[in-house]
C-alpha cells in the first residue's frame, strides 16, 4: 500500500485536496470565533472545577485550611487600618473610614490578583496545556474564577464590617452583586490579556508586581481621591478609571455616605464591555501559540 | 486545485479513508534568554553570559514532514533521540502549532505521554475530572466515567491524595486511563507503555485494541522495537527532523537498525 523508500513526492496542492476530499479539519489553529465561544461554553464546568483545584491547591499544607481564606482579608484590613488610620491618616473627606477602607482594599486584591494570576497561569499549567487539547481561554478564565471564590468571603468580611460600624441596611447593598458581576466580566477581558502578553513575553511577568501596585496608590483604595487629588483633570482621569469605577460602586453599596450615581454605573458597563471584548480577541488571535516553552 | 485525478498520484490504496493527514510540516521552538554553544566551544565565562541577554534561538524541530495515515492503521514513528518525535506527536494532537504547513485531521486527537499528571499538587480524583472536562465531557459523563479510570488506573485509596504521592507507574497509569476515557479518534502513544508492569502493559495493549477497532488510528513512538513491531503495520523513520521512510513496519525497522550498524 505504501511504496518504501522511492515514494512519489507529496505535493501540498494534493495534499490538502485530499482533506477538503474527505472532510478532515486543520489542528492546532485557530478556531472560527464562534466555534471557540461554542467549545467554551461546552466546557464551562471546567472552568469552575480548575478554579477550585486553584483555591484548593494554595490552602494546602496549611492547617486552618480553607478559613485562610477569611483570615487572610481581615488581617489584610487590619494591617491597612493601622497604617492609613493611625499613622498615616488618610482619613480626610471620609465618614466611615473603616467600611472605605475595607471595601477599597478587598476589591482591589480582586483585581489585582486576577491580573497577577492571569499572568501566570499560562505557564502554571503547562502539565495540562501540554497534555490536552482545549480553548486555551478557560485557563485565564478559571484564573479569574478562582480569585472571585477567594473574594467570595471576604464580600462577607466586608458586610459584617460595614454593619457593625452603624452602616444602616438598605435597598442599596443589593446592588452589590451586579456591581461584582461587572467587574467579573471586566477582570476576564484583564486577565486574558496579561495572559497573552506574558506568555509572548515571559519577562513582562517582572512588571506586573509594579503596575498592581501603581494601579492601588492612583485608585483611592486609602483615601479619597475628590479630598486629595481634587476635581481638576487629574482627579478626573483617576476617578473615572475601571478600578476607581468598581470600587467606587462596592462603596455606594455598601456605605450611606457614598451617592448611588448613574454615570458611575454606566462608566463601569463601558469600561466592562470594552476590556472584555478587547481581552477576548486578543487571547483568541494568539491561541495556537499558547504553552510553546 | 481539488482535480479528481489528483489523489491517483498519492500512495493511496483503493477504499482507504485518511484520518490524519501531515502536509509539510515544520515546527520550531524558540528559547529566550540562552543561545546554543557552537560545538567544541568553552564554558561560557561571565562577558558571555552578558552577551546572552535578549538571545532568542530558534531549533528547528520538524523540517518539512508529509504523510497520509489512514483509517485502521497503527503507525510507529522510529528515530534518534531528538530526532522530532515528540515534537511531531504534539504538533498531530493540536498541542504546538506548526510554524509552517499544516496537520488536518478527521475527529479529535489525544496524546499519551510520559508526563504523568496533569496538576501534580493535586488529587488524582481532582486531576480526573479537570482533564475530563477539559476534553469536553459534560459533569454526569464524567461521574459515571470515574470508576471505570479509578479502576483501569488501579490506583485504589490514593484517589484522594495529591498526585505527588503517587509512584511514576500509577500517575501514568491514571493518565492513560484519562486520556483514553474520552474515546479520541486518533490516539498518540508516546512511550506511554514503557512505564507501568506487565498486567498494565497487557490492559493498555487490550484498550488500544478496542479503540483501534472503534475510532481508527494510532500512532506509537517507542524505543523499543519489540513494542512497534508487536503494535504497528506501518513505520515512519524521523532523521533530524525530516522523514527518512515511510512503509510497512518490518521493512522500516529493518532499515533503521541497519543503518545503526
Amino acid at each position: 500500500m505504501t511504496a518504501v523508500g522511492h515514494n512519489p513526492p507529496l505535493i501540498s496542492a494534493d495534499l490538502q485536496a485530499l482533506a477538503v476530499e474527505h472532510g478532515l479539519r486543520k489542528v492546532g489553529g485557530r478556531p472560527p470565533l464562534k466555534t471557540y465561544v461554542q467549545d467554551l461554553w461546552k466546557r464551562r464546568h471546567f472552568t469552575i472545577e480548575m478554579a477550585r483545584g486553584m483555591t484548593d491547591s494554595s490552602n494546602e499544607g496549611h492547617r486552618l485550611g480553607q478559613l485562610w481564606e477569611v483570615l487572610t482579608p481581615l488581617l489584610w484590613a487590619g494591617l491597612y487600618l493601622f497604617i492609613f488610620g493611625v499613622v498615616v491618616k488618610t482619613r480626610a473627606g471620609t465618614e466611615n473610614f473603616v467600611g472605605y477602607l475595607v471595601t477599597g482594599l478587598f476589591i482591589f486584591r480582586y483585581v489585582s490578583g486576577c491580573m497577577s494570576l492571569g499572568a501566570k497561569c499560562i505557564r502554571k499549567s503547562q502539565g495540562l496545556i501540554t497534555s490536552l487539547q482545549f480553548p486555551r481561554a478557560l485557563v485565564p478564565m478559571a484564573a479569574c474564577t478562582a480569585e472571585m471564590i477567594s473574594l467570595l468571603p471576604a464580600i462577607l468580611v466586608m458586610f459584617v464590617l460595614a454593619l457593625t460600624s452603624h452602616e444602616p441596611i438598605r435597598w442599596q447593598m443589593l446592588l452589590m452583586a451586579p456591581a461584582i458581576v461587572l467587574m467579573f466580566i471586566f477582570t476576564l477581558g484583564l486577565a486574558m490579556t496579561a495572559a497573552r502578553i506574558v506568555d509572548a513575553l515571559p519577562d513582562l511577568a517582572n512588571m506586573i508586581p509594579f503596575i498592581t501596585r501603581f494601579m492601588m496608590y492612583v485608585s483611592g483604595v486609602f483615601f479619597s481621591i475628590s479630598h486629595f487629588a481634587g476635581n481638576g483633570w487629574l482627579g478626573h482621569v483617576l476617578s473615572y478609571q475601571p478600578l476607581a469605577i468598581y470600587i467606587e460602586l462596592a462603596r455606594s453599596a455598601l456605605l450611606e455616605e457614598v451617592a448611588v450615581r448613574p454615570t458611575t454605573w454606566l462608566w463601569a458597563i463601558g469600561w466592562t464591555t470594552l476590556m472584555f471584548s478587547f481581552g477576548f480577541i486578543f487571547f483568541w488571535r494568539a491561541e495556537a501559540r499558547y504553552g510553546r516553552g | 486545485m481539488a482535480d479528481t485525478t489528483i489523489s491517483t498520484t498519492l500512495p493511496l490504496a483503493q477504499g482507504a479513508k485518511p484520518t490524519l493527514i501531515a502536509d509539510n510540516v515544520h515546527v520550531k521552538y524558540k528559547t529566550y534568554g540562552v543561545r546554543r554553544r557552537p560545538e567544541g566551544a568553552k564554558a561560557p565565562g561571565f562577558a558571555q553570559k552578558l552577551a546572552q541577554i535578549g538571545a532568542v534561538d530558534v531549533v528547528h524541530a520538524v523540517r518539512g514532514v508529509s504523510f497520509v495515515a489512514n483509517h485502521g492503521e497503527s503507525i510507529g514513528l522510529i528515530g534518534h533521540n531528538g530526532s522530532g518525535k515528540s515534537t511531531l506527536m504534539k504538533t498531530m494532537a493540536g498541542l504546538i502549532a506548526p510554524a509552517e504547513g499544516a496537520i488536518f485531521t478527521d475527529g479529535t486527537a489525544s496524546l499519551l505521554g510520559v508526563g504523568g499528571a496533569l496538576n501534580k499538587n493535586l488529587s488524582g480524583e481532582r486531576n480526573i475530572s479537570i482533564g475530563l472536562l477539559a476534553l469536553g465531557l459534560t459533569p454526569k459523563q464524567v461521574e459515571d466515567a470515574t470508576p471505570g479510570i479509578v479502576e483501569f488506573a488501579n490506583i485504589g485509596n490514593f484517589l484522594q491524595l495529591p498526585m505527588n504521592a503517587y509512584s511514576s507507574g500509577m500517575a501514568a497509569r491514571l493518565r492513560f486511563a484519562i486520556s483514553t476515557a474520552a474515546q479520541p479518534d486518533i490516539l498518540l502513544i508516546d512511550e506511554a507503555l514503557a512505564t507501568g508492569d506487565r498486567s498494565f502493559r497487557e490492559r493498555a495493549q487490550r484498550r488500544i485494541e478496542e479503540i483501534k477497532e472503534t475510532a481508527g488510528t494510532i500512532f506509537l513512538v517507542s524505543h523499543s522495537m519489540n513494542t512497534i513491531r508487536e503494535t504497528c503495520q506501518r513505520g515512519l523513520w524521523l532523521h533530524r527532523g525530516q522523514l527518512r521512510m515511510d512503509g510497512p513496519i518490518d521493512e522500516v525497522v529493518e532499515a533503521y537498525e541497519s543503518a545503526l550498524g
